[in-house]
């Protein structure tokens, strides 16, 4: 299977532990994720162990559900904010690679203690605030599409690679890329369809979440879009604060990423110290402002834009696709 | 960021060993107290997150009984510098040094982790972050904090380091234990035998970060955020009741641009309030009066209470509502708690509606069907059109007189039966439905709603959960006649 998991965090088949599998949202999401195609082995709720549901088994603990099942190296969580660093911690504890955390209004406190757990144990985690991750080689962590059969319809196979800081953005970007015949803004100013029957398509959608302390951030996801083999180009939906997209360019620029990436860049007319309802989204120094975003990324060769829709007719002209 | 003023983040030291110096608070709406406090004193304004406040004359030093009422009277009412929480009379202390002191969050980045940094300086004062060559910065681990020791070789030559590492491990253990962005002693005064003293402190917090026991601590004496305009408290009520998903909702405090069209927003999801930014950031035509953020898989329950709070805001023209396209929220869902809040609201807006994502078309066909029958004009869009576009129909559609209708009745009395968590109250009239009401049974995605078919009567499934999505009303309403009705009842402010 691989996908993208294999270069973000060296998982060839992701086998997946859910925190939270018995209440509402985690009984739903593991239906909509076992439905889409990946590979849940076990639940965790503490206090609940011992208990089924659909058939998955449910522990108290992390470590516990690795005991009974050693092959677990995914762990997605739908628990709320407050309990997230505990249950966090405890998968890493137990040896899980890759966690994505979903909650939105994690403390960002506890984000930082997570960040520096998962660094000591080798671990890589999504989020706070994510809607997770999907590949089209079979499999989806998180919130990301909804519903299986929607998400199997609107993402489909292809050479785009989406990284976004926004739930929404990145399924749109996603999506849209999966459409026939999309019609749009071209970069020539006229509208109309930018490509014909022949669409891009998407190789993965990583959201990398809205909070000021990503676990993956911008350039891991495009770290990892650069190894993996069907991303051709990348779409990219970056915003003012944190210094994701600075990095992001100082990649670039050293040619440490080498592919296309096109970027939707939000906040240009945020203010600086003003609370945004994407936490990560503050500005709190010159560098974390859209100016200076959109110059350090258009200097190491991307192409950026300021409305959404004219992504797809840059994705499309690298592609060499046309209507 | 929220703020604390200086004599709740005493509060936070304090409970740390911290020695901060003597001071009394006296609370705004209490008045002046009789007699009032004994001069010589420091009489200072608490303002959440006022800064150079002695400049500003927020800190007055007093010497006489006349002063010293005269700053109680001007310090406890509202001025130009906001309304303030009270004010903190502190004795004069006799000062041979100042330090300064603060522990702010490094967020990290591609070259090194999130981590807190300790910062200090022998010199105090104001900016002196940036003028003083001698400030230490100490970066440190959350999870493996310095010891007071630690702490204390980094120092640089003081007369009493031992004093000041306690006092600085105090500041460190305040800034983990409530999980603050930035706590700031400034300035820390020496008395003569070296003992350190924080003469005056602030803090920065997140409101997320705040523990259920440390919520006094947060909270300003007349209760609730003075901060927070009604309607925003009303938000923050919702959200207690059904912390399901976010809820957001902050009102645009400037003056909006004369002929400028006022625009109701329910913006959901970060990326769509961004979405929205950029389309009319630039514009002088387009006056935003509020922004919002509907997401995370919150409950239809909720949308609907949020919205009738966007369309109680005076003075607005029309509702625009819009994600950044492509919701994993189920747009079915939500377009049903829209209808719900524009045929209930008795101040309704022309609206301008946005689905797209999970059952987007169920959500534009509930709109196709029932948007003649709304009192307001209804555009609603697919995901493929953008606000760029949606922008330009505005003009035609919104309303500059304020709109009043008389919704129809809510039912009264007690429901059939409730729920809990998202709130609401069902109500089943059985004379309106004769036979078994599959449309309802059928409707309900979790099997919540059973029939009772000894009473004829609906009851709650005590096996499933409600999850607020409004869809059995709907159907009541589309397919049946009328039989099951919801109310969700609202914060007071909102009617």
């Amino acid at each position: 299977m691989g996908g993208i998991l294999e270069h973000l965090a060296d998982i060839e088949e992701p086998r997946v532990l859910v925190f939270g599998i018995t209440g509402r949202q985690g009984r739903s999401r593991t239906r909509l994720m076992r439905r889409f195609g990946t590979d849940i082995v076990a639940g965790c709720t503490p206090g609940k162990g011992g208990q089924e549901v659909n058939g998955t088994p449910v522990y108290d603990s992390a470590s516990e559900a690795v005991e009974a099942h050693p092959d677990l190296n995914t762990a997605v969580f739908y628990v709320p904010a407050k309990a997230v660093r505990s249950a966090a911690s405890d998968a890493m504890e137990a040896g899980l690679g890759f966690l994505v955390l979903t909650a939105d209004g994690v403390p960002t406190h506890d984000a930082a203690v997570l960040k520096e757990l998962s660094s000591r144990k080798g671990c890589r985690f999504l989020g706070p605030n994510t809607v997770g991750l999907l590949d089209t080689s079979g499999y989806l962590f998180g919130l990301i599409g909804g519903r299986a059969s929607w998400a199997r319809s609107n993402y489909l196979p292809g050479s785009v690679g989406v990284i976004s800081r926004s739930g929404g953005l990145s399924q749109l970007l996603g999506a849209f890329h999966c459409r026939r015949h999309l019609p749009g803004p071209r970069e020539d100013g006229s509208f109309g369809p930018l490509w014909g029957e022949e669409y891009p398509g998407v190789s993965a959608v990583v959201c990398v979440g809205g909070d000021p302390i990503p676990g993956v951030s911008v350039l891991d996801a495009a770290r990892a879009f650069e190894a993996d083999p069907r991303t051709k180009v990348m779409a990219v939906y970056g915003e003012t604060g944190t210094s994701q997209e600075n990095d992001l360019a100082r990649a670039m620029e050293s040619g440490e990423i080498s592919k296309p990436v096109v970027v939707f860049l939000g906040g240009k007319y945020t203010e600086a110290g003003v609370a945004q309802s994407h936490a990560g989204a503050m500005i709190r120094n010159p560098e974390e402002a859209y100016g200076a975003k959109r110059k350090a990324l258009e200097e190491a060769g991307a192409v950026v834009v300021e409305r959404p829709d004219a992504v797809f007719a840059s994705t499309a002209r690298i592609l060499g696709l046309r209507a | 960021m929220p703020a604390l003023p200086e004599y709740r983040t005493r509060k936070l030291l304090a409970g740390e060993g911290v020695p901060v110096v003597e001071g009394v608070f006296f609370p705004a709406g209490a008045g002046v107290p009789e007699p009032p406090p004994a001069p010589p004193a420091y009489v200072k304004a608490q303002i959440p997150g006022a800064t150079s406040r002695a400049s500003r004359g927020l800190v007055r030093h007093v010497t006489d009984s006349e002063a010293m009422s005269l700053a109680m009277r001007e310090l406890l009412s509202p001025g130009p510098w906001g309304q303030s929480e009270g004010v903190l009379v502190t004795s004069p202390a006799e000062l041979y040094g100042e330090y300064y002191a603060a522990c702010t969050l490094d967020l990290g980045g591609e070259d090194r982790l999130p981590r807190g940094v300790l910062l200090f300086s022998p010199e105090g004062g104001s900016g002196v972050e940036e003028r003083s060559e001698t400030l230490l910065r100490m970066p440190f681990s959350l999870t493996a904090p310095p010891s007071e020791e630690a702490i204390r070789e980094r120092l640089p030559q003081l007369s009493e380091p031992e004093m000041v590492a306690a006092l600085l491990h105090g500041i460190v253990r305040a800034f983990i234990r409530y999980r603050l962005l930035v706590l700031e002693a400034n300035p820390i005064g020496v008395l003569q035998d070296g003992t350190p003293l924080v003469i005056d402190c602030r803090a920065e917090y997140e409101s997320r970060a705040v523990a259920k026991g440390d919520r006094q601590l947060f909270t300003p004496p007349a209760g609730g955020d003075r901060e927070l305009l009604p309607l925003e408290r009303a938000v923050e009520r919702i959200n207690e009741a059904d912390p399901s998903g976010t809820g957001f909702f902050r009102q645009n405090r400037s003056e909006p641009p004369e002929d400028a069209w006022r625009v109701a927003t329910n913006l959901c999801g970060g990326g769509g309030k961004m979405l929205w930014e950029m389309t009319t950031g630039g514009r002088d035509d387009i006056y935003t009066m509020n922004e919002s953020d509907t997401s995370g898989g919150l409950s239809a329950f909720k949308s609907y209470r949020i919205l009738r709070t966007i369309l109680s805001q005076e003075g607005a023209h029309v509702l625009l509502l819009t994600g950044s396209g492509m919701a994993f929220q189920n747009q079915h869902h939500l377009a049903a708690a829209v209808w719900k809040a524009l045929r209930e609201s008795p101040t309704p807006l022309p609206a301008l509606l946005r689905f797209g994502g999970t059952d987007e078309d169920l959500a534009h066909g509930l709109f196709d069907r029932v948007s003649e029958d709304l009192p307001v004009a209804v555009r609603h869009y697919r995901a493929e059109i953008f606000p760029n576009a949606m922008v330009e129909d505005i003009p035609p559609v919104a309303v500059r007189e304020p709109i009043r209708v008389d919704p129809p009745p809510l039912p009264q009395g007690e429901p059939t039966f409730e729920t809990e968590v998202p709130p609401g109250r069902f109500y089943f009239f059985p004379e309106l439905c004769t036979e078994r009401p599959d449309h309802l049974l059928g409707s309900c995605p979790t099997g919540y709603l059973a029939w009772d078919a000894d009473s004829r009567t609906l009851a709650p499934n005590p096996e499933s959960r409600c999850i607020g999505c409004l869809m059995c009303e709907t159907a009541s309403l589309l397919e049946g006649n009328g039989e099951l009705r919801i109310v969700l009842d609202l914060p007071e402010e909102v009617e």
